[in-house]
């Protein structure tokens, strides 16, 4: 938070001199006229007559424009001050700036009026080009990441990144432009360019995936949507020697191009540990329209609500599905099949190792099922209450859920037969951490029940982290 | 292969019988496959068939990518996965089926040296055709090697092998070569072929070993695959024993089992 510098709220009164020995204060006015102005602006309408920016480098005027531009109609002073802030805190999300300061004073020259105020915005622009770069260790393998980053590339809050990962087994990168439309910051249009490596123990599975992919997002009344086209040529190998023959029989490579649409809506106060309010999120994807060799349609839903009881404790429902389909008769490749079980989803089963499965390697399904019913309460006796504590919840869950393949011949009422029999379940108890806003780890206690032959169970302690929890 | 794995996988391998249900993979037969692959494919086929033991062969376009040593053909035997000709004849001996048991040290030794020979030079030669002269990768491998993928990922991948190939020529000194100076060594090849089969049935008299399986697959894929001249052909066909050569082992173990 900047300061918000408004001469006329200041508690002390003011006795002129005292006024120009800070710093802020950039006009120095005759002692008399101030005390006269002091009254006038706490009783009357203001006009906001200039509204300026100092300090910009390389940034264009016009997309400032559309950020501070309400500050004008503010019409008394708390509103000037409410909207100045408000403008300062759109300044901020551009996230081209390192500091906003508002300045607000009383109109000076020629054309000023008495009741006139000018909003000054002094702002300290981040440099052209940002780097970083960290070492990382784990898994037999080690990694030099490098990060560069050219915030406000052409002036309009434009961003550049590039990262690039030298590993002693796999290298990636990935090179990105985004580019808001000015005036509107959550309508923007993001290039990608990318190329990651993926290993899936659990399916003996290795994957390499070089794409691109042009995402568009905006928002629409309470939802917010994102559509997107993504070209991605994959190659699929076994992870060891070992890999059974139906995972071997999927390597080589594969050229996908997807179009997709993700619509949410949000209510929820947190992400992590939400007290009230829902969140349902629909994901669809039709691969093959655009051409490559995958063809699918694959739908995805995930529906959480939030309902917070006495002392302090939450009770969250949540129910995520999916189903893929297969166009033009093709069988669909295990890099597209949904994954279900682990710390995260279906806890008290192994990670992804749930349904169909080969010699150990899971295979994914072709349509899922899960739902989790929770009920959060805060640490027992409650230490390090409004502090540390807080990144604490007690939790007890009951989850279940199901994989399967679907043959389509056999119409929507075996699907559903076939994705009610056999039901996965389990319930527990454990400790969940808070890790900034984004994700949180888990100790639980799991007791799984409705094991099927092959599932791969960890009775009793858990541990997951991860960014989506069911 | 290394050491360790091959001893693991002789030893596994010898406690289970040759299975009804044995698969040898290659490329797709009509519009994928190459020379070369076929050629190893051929005489994987040929070896297994000498040694009297069944094997199904299926077509897969990712059938590179399976195998685990990159390499064309390979063969799926119960659990194991095996594939090329060396490491094929060794897992086919640990379950105690071999072609080469009733000869000597000296022979043994002279069969794997002219297994080197065809190695590298006839197979490096189909490789260099396929891939080094520029009528016949433009006209036949990338179309084909690339085939069942759709663009730009067939360019991609066509591109990348060619790539990887010449390199590998570059590395043992066959970059700088002339189409004429590959088609003289097939000739050098051949000429040392056919003064060693004389006028014997096969390599070694009155029974085939792994040698034959190897010049058949690769002379009877040479003689019956069209390229875009056919002067690989007619150099073999100067050999008149090489040519019987082929027609006896194709007649005793490809027609036999067809019919």
């Amino acid at each position: 938070m900047g300061a918000v510098h408004a001469k006329s709220l200041d508690p002390l009164p003011m006795h002129g001199r005292d006024l120009g020995v800070s710093p802020d204060d950039l006009v120095e006015t005759p002692e008399l006229e101030q005390e006269a102005k002091q009254e006038i602006l706490e009783n009357k309408d203001v006009v906001v007559q200039h509204v300026n920016i100092q300090g910009l480098g390389r940034t264009k005027e016009d997309l400032l424009g559309y950020e501070i531009s309400e500050v004008f109609n503010a019409r008394n002073l708390i509103d000037v001050m409410k909207k100045a802030h408000v403008a300062r805190q759109r300044l901020l999300r551009l996230g081209i700036f390192k500091e906003v300061e508002v300045l607000i004073d009383t109109s000076e020259g020629a054309d000023a009026l008495p009741n006139g105020l000018d909003v000054i915005f002094e702002v300290t622009e981040i440099k052209r080009l940002t780097g970083s770069y960290n070492t990382m260790v784990g898994n037999n393998e080690g990694s030099m990441v490098l990060g560069l980053k050219l915030p406000n590339m052409f002036g309009r809050a434009e961003k550049l990144t590039f990262q690039f990962s030298y590993g002693t087994k796999e290298t990636s990168y990935g090179l990105s432009f985004f580019k808001p439309q000015p005036g509107h910051f959550e309508r923007n249009f993001t290039l990608n360019m990318y190329k990651v490596t993926g290993q899936f123990p659990w399916s003996s599975l290795k994957e390499t995936d070089r794409g691109v992919s042009a995402e568009l997002n905006f928002p629409l009344g309470v939802t917010s949507h994102t559509l997107k086209w993504e070209g991605v040529w994959r190659e699929l190998g076994c992870l060891a020697r070992s890999a059974s023959f139906a995972v071997r029989e999927e390597s080589g490579h594969s050229l996908k191009s997807a179009l997709s649409h993700t619509v949410s809506i949000d209510s929820r106060n947190s992400a992590i540990f939400p007290s009230r309010g829902a969140l349902l999120r629909i994901n669809q994807e039709l691969a093959g329209y655009t051409g490559g060799d995958a063809s699918f349609l694959k739908e995805d839903f995930e529906l959480q609500l939030n309902r917070r009881l006495f002392w302090d404790s939450v009770l969250s429902a949540s129910l995520w599905g999916g189903m893929l389909y297969p166009i033009g008769g093709q069988p669909t490749c295990i890099a597209d099949k949904f994954y279900l079980g682990g710390p995260t989803s279906v806890r008290g089963f192994g990670m992804y190792s749930i349904g169909p499965q080969s010699e150990g390697d899971y295979l994914g399904g072709e349509a899922y099922w899960a739902g989790g019913l929770h009920l959060y309460t805060p640490l027992p006796f409650r230490p390090g209450k409004g502090g540390f504590g807080d990144l604490f919840r007690t939790h007890f869950f009951l989850n279940a859920g199901n994989l399967c393949n679907l043959n389509y011949g056999e119409g929507p009422q075996a699907h559903l037969q076939k994705l009610a029999e056999c039901i996965r379940w389990s319930y527990g108890a454990g400790i969940v951490l808070r890790l900034g806003n984004i994700a949180r780890l888990e100790l639980n206690y799991c007791v799984p029940m409705g094991v099927q032959s092959g599932d791969r169970i960890c009775d009793g302690v858990q541990f997951g982290a991860g960014i989506r929890f069911l | 292969m290394s050491l360790a794995a091959e001893a693991f996988v002789s030893q596994i391998a010898a406690a289970e019988p040759w299975p009804e249900n044995a698969t040898l993979y290659q490329p797709l037969k009509e519009d994928q496959i190459l020379l070369s692959d076929c050629a190893s494919s051929l005489a994987v086929q040929a070896y297994l068939r000498m040694c009297g033991l069944p094997v199904q062969v299926v077509g897969r376009a990712n059938a590179e990518y399976m195998s685990p040593s990159g390499k064309i053909p390979f063969i799926h035997v119960g659990k194991q996965v095996v594939s090329e000709l060396g490491p094929i004849v060794q897992f086919t001996k640990a379950k105690g089926h071999s072609l080469s048991d009733g000869l000597d040290d000296v022979q043994r030794a002279e069969m794997k040296a002219y297994m080197e020979l065809v190695n590298n030079m006839l197979l490096t030669a189909e490789l260099y055709i396929q891939w080094c002269d520029n009528a016949t990768a433009a006209e036949i491998s990338r179309p084909r090697y690339s085939s069942p993928y759709s663009r730009p990922l067939s360019y991609i991948l066509a591109y990348q092998k060619q790539w990887e190939v010449r390199r590998k020529m570059n590395a043992i000194g066959w970059g700088g070569k002339t189409l004429e100076q590959v088609y003289e060594d097939v000739s050098q090849c051949c000429q040392a072929l056919s003064q060693r089969l004389g006028t014997q049935p096969y390599f070694f008299n009155k029974q085939p070993t792994e040698l034959d399986a190897l010049v058949f697959g690769h002379l009877f894929t040479i003689l019956t695959t069209p390229l875009t001249n056919t002067e690989l052909a007619e150099r073999i066909k100067s050999y008149s024993n090489l040519l019987s050569f082929c027609r006896r082992i194709e007649q005793t173990y490809f027609e036999d089992k067809s019919s």
